[in-house]
């Protein structure tokens, strides 16, 4: 797989890739010459249809003496994350930008540049992404010649949103502190009268510092602090993390763990979707159902406390496997609580359904159109309400899903309806996973310890996390500690599209499209 | 609307009565302990806690935990070769003292604090927000930087199980209107202004409640560029809820022992 996508490749620039050693099946990595990655990403992206699936740099002055920026591609077909790397000169502090070619790739660039203080240059709206107006210019955290332990003096910058001007146009600005129990984010609304014309979203106001602060750090201790990105992607974070290290040590975890990191992954993809749902009944004022889904979700936490004690499903996973063998002697209660929340799901789903009013606020309400969704590579239940079919059970499936039969739901409006239609079946097919899990798990141990990790090592670890694709990158240091840590998890890539989602909708009808995305600003933001 | 009706019908009353009776606790990972019988002083634990929070006092050899920096992930019982460290069902954690959660004292570094002034609560403020707030208390939540798992449990308090409202207590939608702020997070540097001009808005008297370890201390957050340790940094707190994130039952316990009902 590996060296058919590099020979392809070769064919068209030969002279300008080179292939970096030691790379695995489902990673095919190589370097690539600065000034052609505008016409080797246009080649990957529009010619083989491999969406821009992440983009990072990293300071490796001290191991080669310059900047590597990680151009990461998806081939889902085959299952496999090609890299381009390329090599930046620190006395050049510039690199060319490919958002003009690959939408999705605007965000990544402002914020390497924020970080590592490198230009994109030719990046159409090159705005302060990380930080606000009290961060000093010319200081970048991700140097590894800045100390991560300094806090600066506040300073005064400025930064400006995008002025929409007209007769009777006005702006209406929201947050950071919301309305409802909800994470800080500020929203700038250019409206006419209700309907949105355009809405510029200021986030990272819970920036903090986690990928700085992982560097040099055990790997030990990072597992605890990928548990913490986002508490209710507790699980999905910890898995990506463990696989990467996984990868990394060359340990082949016993199948029993991996059935189980099934069970407990669905567990949170269904204490999640049930959660969405009860808030896009909530934001309708649809108060009987949304507080029998809240009913539902509180089963759904005391199936965790059952398993584990957290109703987060923290200090599950355990490099090599997970800490305990959750599951025995348990499947019935879980079995049984599973049921119990399936019957009520069903009789739910139908209430709500035939309820005219409710159905009226959700159909054709924040639709995101398709060639949106793929230009800004919207993720998860978001993205398959959409029409854009991708999930990483089914392309990365590891060696548990990969045995497991499920379905993915698929839905074509990109309306508030579809997503959560895509939610209430992801909720049936997690029941059901986890029942086919518990099943058919082998017996054997559930943990294989990872000793010690090479230096300066690094691979890609990927899941679903209840809000969709999910990708860790780790390089490994000197005495099993992280050199470099690189998060990104599904709502960096799904808030672009919320901004368009929204236009043309009406302002009350904005929490609701907000709900039914129900994105992380921690995960966000780091 | 007959369906609707059939359900309510079919559970009519979910709500768990807590404070008034105990909740079934015996399958809750809560409080992690350090038998200082069983242990044997090899230092595992004190070295590899992610948050730093095992303290050891070698020459007394006094050991245990500041809850107010633990993050509750469990490596303490897993490393622990002589099986002293466990985790305990004990959520009812909250103090109004950060120092009762902790085992040794706490410093704070001159350079931590703001230039404004520390208020400290008084005994006579506190005697009169029980006369005030003893019947209701109206609640504004500030997540100031936390990983919203805090956030997600605060928001558990309005559901029928904890049903937060048969004590008189609710959430408002405006600081104006609060008695309370709860805050989860460790007042990041871009959420900082927000937070002052939040407890600003809220009039007086008010109380703070910090919830969860990010709050309290900055849990595994503590010293990097872009957080505080702790928002009793920026703000003055009344109470301190410890966990990483902390149950339902141990918010509303928080909440309760600020308002001295316990």
């Amino acid at each position: 797989m590996y060296t058919e996508i590099y020979e392809k490749l070769s064919e068209l620039f030969a002279a300008d890739i080179k292939k970096k050693p030691g790379s695995r099946a489902d990673e095919c990595s190589m370097y690539a010459n600065p000034a052609k990655i505008p016409d080797i990403s246009t080649y990957l992206y529009t010619a083989l249809h491999y969406p821009l699936v992440s983009m990072f740099a990293n300071d490796e002055t001290a191991l080669c003496g310059q900047y590597a920026i990680y151009y990461v591609f998806s081939d889902e077909e085959k299952g496999v994350l090609v890299t381009l790397i390329t090599l930046i000169e620190p006395a050049d502090e510039e690199f060319l930008s490919i958002s003009r070619i690959i939408p999705a790739a605007a965000l990544y660039e402002r914020e390497i540049h924020d970080m590592f203080g490198l230009t994109p240059v030719g990046h159409p709206h090159a705005k302060r992404l990380v930080f606000h107006s009290n961060w000093p210019d010319g200081e970048y955290p991700l140097r590894k010649s800045f100390d991560g332990k300094q806090r600066l003096a506040f300073a005064k910058e400025t930064v400006a949103f995008t002025k929409v001007s007209g007769e009777g146009v006005f702006e209406i600005p929201v947050g950071p502190v919301h309305a409802g129990i909800i994470e800080p984010g500020h929203f700038r609304f250019s409206v006419a009268g209700e309907p949105i014309i355009h809405l510029e979203a200021q986030l990272y106001y819970v920036h903090k510092g986690i990928e700085k602060m992982s560097e040099g750090q055990s790997i030990e201790r990072c597992l605890y602090v990928s548990e913490r990105i986002s508490g209710d992607e507790t699980f999905a974070n910890s898995f990506a993390y463990c696989r990467a290290i996984e990868k990394i040590a060359n340990v082949q975890i016993p199948l029993r763990a991996e059935y189980i990191r099934v069970v407990f992954a669905e567990l949170e993809r269904l204490t999640s979707h049930l959660g969405d749902l009860a808030g896009i009944c909530l934001d309708t004022a649809y108060g009987f159902a949304a507080f029998q889904f809240r009913m539902m979700r509180g089963w759904s936490y005391l199936i965790a406390d059952e398993l584990c004690g957290m109703r987060f499903l923290r200090g599950v996973n355990k490099l090599g496997g997970v800490r305990k063998d959750f599951t025995a002697g348990r499947e019935s209660a879980v079995t049984e609580q599973l049921k119990r929340i399936k019957r009520e799901l069903t009789d739910t789903a139908e209430i709500m359904k035939s309820n005219s009013m409710f159905i009226d606020r959700v159909e054709n309400t924040g639709i995101l159109s398709q060639k949106a969704a793929s230009d800004l590579h919207a993720v998860g239940p978001a993205a398959r309400a959409s029409g854009v079919r991708s999930d990483v059970r089914k392309s990365f499936p590891g060696e548990a899903y990969k045995r497991l039969d499920f379905t993915v739901p698929e839905h074509n409006n990109g309306d508030v309806n579809c997503r959560m239609n895509v939610k209430i079946e992801e909720c049936f097919a997690s029941i059901d996973l986890i029942f086919a899990a518990l099943e058919s798990m082998p017996s054997g141990k559930v943990l294989e310890p990872v000793g010690s990790v090479a230096p300066y090592m690094s691979a890609f670890g990927i899941t679903e996390s209840p809000r969709g694709e999910n990708i860790h990158w780790i390089m490994t240091g000197e005495n099993n500690t992280i050199f470099r840590y690189k998060i990104r998890t599904p709502s960096f890539c799904n808030w672009p599209a919320v901004c368009h989602a929204v236009k043309g909708n009406i302002v009350p009808d904005f929490p609701l499209i907000n709900k039914s995305f129900n994105l992380s600003y921690a995960g966000n933001d780091l | 609307m007959f369906e609707i009706t059939r359900k309510i019908l079919q559970y009519p009353r979910l709500t768990q009565n807590y404070p008034q009776n105990p909740p079934d606790s015996g399958k809750f990972a809560c409080a992690p302990v350090i038998d200082p019988e069983k242990c044997t002083r090899c230092g595992e634990c004190v070295e590899r806690c992610p948050s730093r929070a095992i303290v050891w006092d070698k020459p007394s050899g006094a050991i245990g935990i500041n809850y107010d920096e633990c993050v509750f992930c469990t490596l303490c019982e897993d490393v622990c070769p002589a099986g002293a460290a466990a985790m305990t069902t004990r959520f009812e954690m909250a103090e109004k003292d950060r120092c009762a959660l902790r085992q040794n004292a706490l410093v704070i570094d001159e350079q931590i604090l703001p230039d404004a002034s520390y208020e400290i609560i008084s005994s006579e403020l506190t005697a009169k927000i029980q006369k005030i707030f003893g019947r209701s208390l109206q609640i504004r939540e500030v997540d100031s930087g936390s990983c919203n798992g805090c956030d997600y449990e605060i928001n558990a308090l309005n559901n029928p199980f904890n049903d937060i409202e048969r004590l008189g207590i609710h959430f408002v939608a405006s600081p104006r209107h609060a008695d309370m702020l709860l805050v989860t997070g460790t007042a990041t540097r871009n959420m900082q202004l927000a937070l002052v001009k939040t407890y600003n808005a809220a009039p007086d008297p008010k109380l703070v409640v910090a919830v969860g370890a990010c709050a309290c201390s900055g849990g595994i957050f503590k010293d990097t560029y872009a957080t505080n340790n702790g928002i009793d940094c920026i703000v003055p707190v009344d109470v301190y809820v410890p966990g990483c994130p902390p149950r339902p039952q141990a918010i509303l316990y928080g909440i309760l022992k600020a308002l001295d009902k316990l």
